[in-house]
């Protein structure tokens, strides 16, 4: 493994993106707030800062006087600040944990949504997780609405076991007496969920049943039926690249919290 | 500055890490053209064009956390959590959505709360940083004072800074329409580009869903348009919409919403500026708003009582909604409900008709959610709530929900939300925009009926046997479409058939209706609720055009009802007895289940929830077709 590599791998995991991107903001935004340390610069990119925010606000330029002002109330809010900190008011402030807790999970936040995942990730999530991606079981079947109750529905049954015709026996219903080639999703939105589990268990080629839907009971003739296959990454590789970014995403968050949580000893006293 | 010693290994690696990040994702699958349509619309595809997520200013500010990735994948069914922290998953996956984000101030609240708090100078939106940090209360706090100043067009300047926000849009917008395009799989779900316009002179609603047929490609090339606050005219969305379709070739709609509490606006008499109605602005409306959304959590706009004296149904979602407007900043009077209502509105149309020639008001019907939670629920055992601060509790039901002001309006109010039923050719953004431009849609509270919905002369005694639906499409029109009544070969009166289906897992139909509205010689206008077909038709007679109640299987405490009423089915071929050719007129569906148990039962189920006196328990949940208009001359 040369030394890019490693970097490369090292830079994958979820703490160091945590601490860099920590380290990032500190650098941007802390400008040596350290609360130990008793003196205070204001940087040449800091007053740019305050300059261009008064700006955004009143549409103008401030004037030198106005530039001062901003600058001693910045003065005032670190000297605050860290006063503040040094006698620990942010301790007990429920504000500022919730505040602090919500941009450190924004910062991991932000580096997880970043990551394009490789073939070979792709690849290993959909071997993991085949069954999500196959396709339905496709079924051919005939079916016959018949309003009334099961023993109603018996009756009928047989009577098309006797060579009625199902055309004549069948109870006015908007849904298709012959389906083809259908996958069971579509069935069960169409026959209410379950229908089409029910009728792949039938025995193939003859009327049977019946078979309760949401409407009521069908005697049904199942021709053919295609069990659910497992697809290829090609065929589902955006279904899948937005599921392992999803699982990704909340692993890592989980990662970054557990790495940290490590390092604590947790003690817990219930009442 | 001082750095850390280590400072420059570590910036290094940060850097690195996002560069890494630069490559955009596979897009594959199928594409809009490659997917097989139907030769006619076989089956309905279920959808909600009206999904908000963090991104919406009020939405975030109520403390929505989940964002659009959420909300795409919550619609194709998978296993999302909502803030408040309960799993959500939808039973039944929806086939299409549009995320409609408030463009005003697009993710400016999620700005707000982000912002480092030393740059907030205006001391309200210090307040509100501060506000929106301490909790939900907060949140509710600051949500309420924001639409109450958006109404009276008094947001702090630094809200409303054109040029910050632009680029804010800006960002958001294409990292959404990305998001959009990740989710979108032709053939499978669609996922549409799109925004809600909101426009609110004080308080006054008159907000529109944008909705474009097109991908990223095209649509990043355009910002979402905010009217801004006070009173830029609805004209100025259409010349945007004009200028979008011009400069990319790509198609744009709007959907207005929630007319009922518009205070008369939605549906005027009058042009801009308050002069009759011209035929121009009633062509550019009619080709801009092809659809109304009809229902919605927040109340439903198909008719109202004062309106509609004889309609015994016209009630249902009316209450707290028809008392004042959106914030409740101005009181609803009498002489505004007209301009309130879809029905109204459809004959108000013929009447400008009559006069300019041109129907401004020619719309298909949908319903959807406006849920802002980013979950598109639907249903009444699914209430996810308006908002975030009102996701499933014991105290929502009975809450007070003033936006911004301190009259009454309850949380039981809320409807459950409805869906947008749209019998497209295909799964798609082209199949099924192009179902919406021809106004094949209808809307449901809720439940997934399937409703079909035909015209013609030339049906014949077996329009309902076998395979009918082909050979309604070959020989009359669907929903949305019209009838000419100088057409060779037209003789009497014209036939419709309908056909209504019960959802599969719900609750069984009671009756199915026509609501015919039309202009007499005289340009006055009328309407009349005629019912068709329903369930017992041997123990329920008509008198005059009432029939006795379907009954009622609620049980209260278990939230829960039987169908050991109503019908699973409901479907006949119907002639108008009052036809006279010479009139206008406009014929729509309404589909009545039997009653079913409200969302707020099931709190009180779930959580031991206390319900105010007055709180409606059941209801008849319905679906509205898109109209089938009648001309005398083609």
């Amino acid at each position: 493994m040369t030394l890019v590599e490693r970097l490369k791998r090292f830079t994958r995991e979820p703490l160091v993106h945590f601490l860099a991107a920590g380290a990032l903001i500190f650098a941007v935004w802390g400008g040596g707030g350290d609360a130990a340390d008793r003196s205070i610069t204001v940087s040449e990119v800091q007053v740019r800062g305050l300059t261009e925010q008064w700006e955004q606000q009143w549409h103008r330029q401030p004037t030198p006087a106005e530039v001062d002002g901003l600058i001693r109330d910045r003065i005032k809010d670190e000297v605050y600040y860290r006063e503040a900190v040094r006698l620990g008011l942010d301790k007990d402030d429920i504000i500022m944990r919730r505040r602090m807790r919500s941009k450190m999970e924004f910062l991991v936040a932000a580096q997880a949504e970043n990551e394009i995942p490789s073939d070979a990730a792709l690849q290993a999530w959909l071997d993991a997780h085949r069954r999500n991606y196959a396709t339905d079981p496709i079924l051919s079947f005939d079916q016959i609405y018949v309003a009334g109750d099961r023993h109603r529905a018996q009756s009928v049954l047989a009577q098309l076991n006797r060579g009625a015709d199902p055309a004549a026996l069948a109870s006015l219903l908007s849904v298709p007496p012959t389906v083809d080639d259908a996958p069971a999703a579509e069935i069960d939105r169409q026959f209410g969920d379950g229908f089409a589990k029910a009728i792949a268990a039938l025995p193939p080629g003859r009327w049977t049943g019946p078979v309760a839907s949401g409407f009521g009971q069908h005697l049904v003739r199942l021709r053919k039926l295609t069990p659910g296959a497992v697809q290829p990454l090609s065929a589902v590789r955006k279904a899948v690249e937005n599921d392992w970014r999803e699982a990704n995403r909340i692993g890592r968050e989980n990662a970054a919290y557990q790495a940290l949580l490590d390092g604590y000893t947790i003690r817990i006293a219930k009442p | 500055m001082k750095l850390p010693r280590k400072m420059p290994l570590t910036l290094g690696i940060a850097l690195l890490g996002l560069a890494a990040c630069n490559r955009t994702g596979v897009v594959d699958g199928k594409t809009d053209t490659e997917i097989k349509l139907a030769a006619y619309p076989e089956r309905v595809y279920w959808g909600d064009t009206h999904l908000h997520t963090s991104n919406s200013v009020d939405a975030f500010a109520f403390g929505a956390k989940l964002g659009p990735e959420d909300a795409l994948r919550f619609a194709r069914g998978e296993e999302v959590t909502a803030t408040g922290g309960l799993k959500a998953k939808l039973d039944r996956p929806l086939d299409f959505l549009v995320i409609a984000d408030h463009s005003g101030g697009l993710g400016a609240t999620q700005a707000l709360y982000d912002a480092p708090r030393l740059f907030l100078r205006d001391p309200t939106l210090r307040r509100w940083h501060d506000s929106m940090h301490e909790g939900p209360q907060g949140r509710l706090k600051v949500t309420a004072e924001l639409i109450d100043l958006a109404g009276r067009n008094a947001l702090p300047a630094a809200l409303s800074d054109p040029e910050g926000q632009k680029k804010r849009t800006a960002k958001i917008w294409t990292t959404h329409s990305s998001i959009v395009e990740r989710y979108n799989e032709p053939g499978k779900f669609t996922a549409f580009i799109g925004f809600e316009y909101t426009l609110m002179p004080r308080g006054d609603n008159l907000h529109r869903v944008v909705v474009f047929r097109d991908g990223k490609a095209r649509t990043d090339t355009v910002l979402p348009y905010d009217p801004g606050q006070g009173d830029a005219p609805v004209s100025k969305l259409w010349d945007y919409m004009d200028a979008y379709q011009k400069a990319t070739g790509g198609q744009v709609l709007a959907i207005p919403h929630n007319s009922n509490v518009s205070n008369g606006l939605m549906f005027e008499m009058v042009g801009p500026g308050g002069g009759p109605m011209t035929a121009a602005y009633a062509r550019r409306r009619a080709a801009h708003e092809p659809l109304v959304e009809a229902t919605q959590i927040k109340g439903d706009s198909e008719a109202h009582p004062f309106l509609s004296p004889n309609d015994e149904f016209a009630d249902f979602g009316k209450a707290g909604w028809d008392i004042g407007n959106l914030t409740m900043q101005r009181a609803t009077t009498p002489d505004m409900q007209a301009g309130n209502y879809v029905r109204e509105a459809l004959k108000r149309g013929l009447a400008i008709e009559a006069r300019t020639g041109v129907n401004p008001y020619k719309f298909g019907l949908i319903g959807s959610t406006d849920s802002h939670t980013g979950l598109a629920t639907g249903d009444e055992n699914n209430f996810f709530g308006k908002h975030s601060g009102v996701e499933p509790s014991a105290a929502r039901a009975s809450a007070p929900q003033n936006l911004g002001n301190t009259a009454g309006r309850f949380g039981w109010q809320y409807l459950a939300g409805g869906y947008a039923g749209v019998w497209a050719r295909g799964n798609s953004r082209s199949a099924i925009f192009d179902a919406m431009l021809r106004k094949e849609t209808y809307a449901t509270t809720g439940p997934r009926m399937t409703v079909r919905f035909f015209g013609g002369w030339n049906f014949g005694a077996d329009a309902l046997q076998g395979d009918w639906v082909k050979a309604a499409y070959a020989a009359g029109v669907p929903m949305g479409g019209d009838l000419n009544g100088s057409a060779a070969g037209v003789k009497g009166a014209p036939k419709f058939i309908v056909s209504a289906l019960k959802d599969p897992i719900g609750a069984n139909l009671d009756r199915v209706q026509i609501v015919k509205g039309w202009i007499d010689a005289g340009g006055k206008l009328h309407e009349r609720v005629f019912n068709v077909v329903w369930s017992s038709p041997e123990t329920r007679k008509l008198t005059g055009d009432r029939l006795p109640p379907v009954g009622d299987t609620v049980d209260i405490a278990t939230a829960s009802y039987k169908n050991t009423i109503g019908a699973p089915q409901l479907a006949t071929v119907w002639t108008d007895p009052e036809f006279d050719p010479a009139q206008k007129a406009f014929y729509y569906v309404r589909v009545l289940e039997i009653p079913t148990p409200r969302w707020v039962l099931f709190d009180v189920l779930r959580y031991k929830a206390k319900l105010l006196p007055g709180t409606r328990l059941k209801d008849q949940e319905r679906a509205y077709t898109s109209p089938i208009w009648y001309h005398p001359q083609g």
